[in-house]
């Protein structure tokens, strides 16, 4: 056996023994369910709430789309409130390794520092891809059920874009993680510079093209618009680039062993 | 909007179109805290601010128990 399957494998009985494996799908499947029912719900919600003297809510405001509904949960459950739990969730992934001492225990054992990188994104890619695609999936049933049927092809396809912008954010947690010892200053600047990708990406067709969040963007679009932005190959592109860096600057830190002080 | 209702508005609500949809939710909320205090509730002896935790995690819909796997599953230090 490699070294990077048996490294994949550690990784995989960790996320079971942290019960990851049994809390995250059940907050991610919340996340998408929240959304649809809240939408479902607005009208009654601001009926009770903001008072009904003079306000008349237009009929048609409330006719969106299944599809629009999903963007909507993309937008503002997994792009909010799940970033955060995804870097939260992510931050000790290689500093409770060098805290403990196990980082420089697995490297005098002949592994390469490759594949110990990406053992470690991928096997928690695959798991957080696993928790996000329920979360797609509940949030595709509720706007099917409630509102009407969102088509497969751009449901699968926005789902596969997100995946693009969510192993950026994996590969850079593990960066950020590498490079910093303390648990709340990998959440604090993973959070604010993932918020600041998102952000900046909604600003300029250009810095949307050339920020990983851009995949997320192009997910947003293709399932509030129907259409696929021909822009999405080279967002694609400049996403991987970013990906390749983020894994480059965590396999230079640990080859270099800068992180022994 | 009314501040306070009495127990007569339950009523009103038309619980047959809510359930349903809300059932799931609700459920799935449900068994994440139960897991929570589940699994405080077999290391008890373990952690610290046992009583703190178990408000938060019942409390705090949803993001008390996520509050909890992250931060709270950490071991008192052995003196």
């Amino acid at each position: 056996m490699s070294a990077f399957s048996v490294l994949t494998k550690k990784e995989f009985s960790q996320t079971v023994r942290e019960f990851k494996i049994v809390w995250l799908p059940l907050v991610f499947i919340l996340l998408g369910a929240t959304q649809p029912i809240m939408m479902h719900y607005l009208p009654s919600i601001l009926k009770s709430v903001g008072g009904m003297d003079g306000i008349t809510i237009d009929p048609s405001v409330t006719q969106v789309s299944g599809a629009e509904v999903m963007a909507s949960t993309i937008d503002a459950q997994f792009n909010q409130l799940g970033t955060i739990i995804l870097v939260v969730s992510l931050m000790g992934v290689i500093q409770s390794e060098k805290a403990n001492g196990m980082l420089s225990f697995i490297l005098t054992r002949p592994v390469s520092t490759l594949s110990f990188v990406w053992s470690k994104v991928l096997s928690q890619f695959v798991f957080l891809a696993f928790c996000l695609s329920l979360g797609f999936l509940t949030s595709y049933g509720y706007a099917t059920f409630l509102f009407s049927t969102v088509p497969w092809n751009e449901f699968l396809l926005s789902m596969l874009f997100y995946f693009v912008w969510l192993l950026f954010i994996v590969s850079f947690v593990v960066m950020v993680s590498t490079i910093f010892n303390s648990q709340g200053i990998i959440a604090l600047i993973g959070i604010v510079f993932l918020f600041f990708c998102a952000v900046t990406a909604g600003l300029h067709p250009i810095l949307a093209l050339l920020s990983p969040a851009g995949m997320s963007l192009q997910a947003i679009s293709l399932l509030a618009t129907g259409t696929m932005n021909p822009q999405v190959g080279w967002s694609f592109f400049f996403t991987l680039l970013w990906i390749g860096i983020t894994v480059g600057v965590t396999y230079f830190w640990i080859a270099k062993k800068k992180f022994q002080k | 909007m009314q501040l306070n209702y009495g127990w007569n508005d339950f009523n009103d609500i038309d619980w047959m179109a809510i359930i349903p949809i809300l059932l799931p939710f609700i459920l799935i909320a449900v068994v994440l805290i139960l897991f929570a205090l589940i699994d405080l509730y077999r290391n008890r002896h373990r952690r610290e601010n046992v009583l703190m935790w178990t408000l938060i995690i019942i409390l705090f819909n949803t993001i008390g128990p996520i509050l909890y796997f992250i931060l709270g599953r950490k071991d008192r230090r052995r003196t």
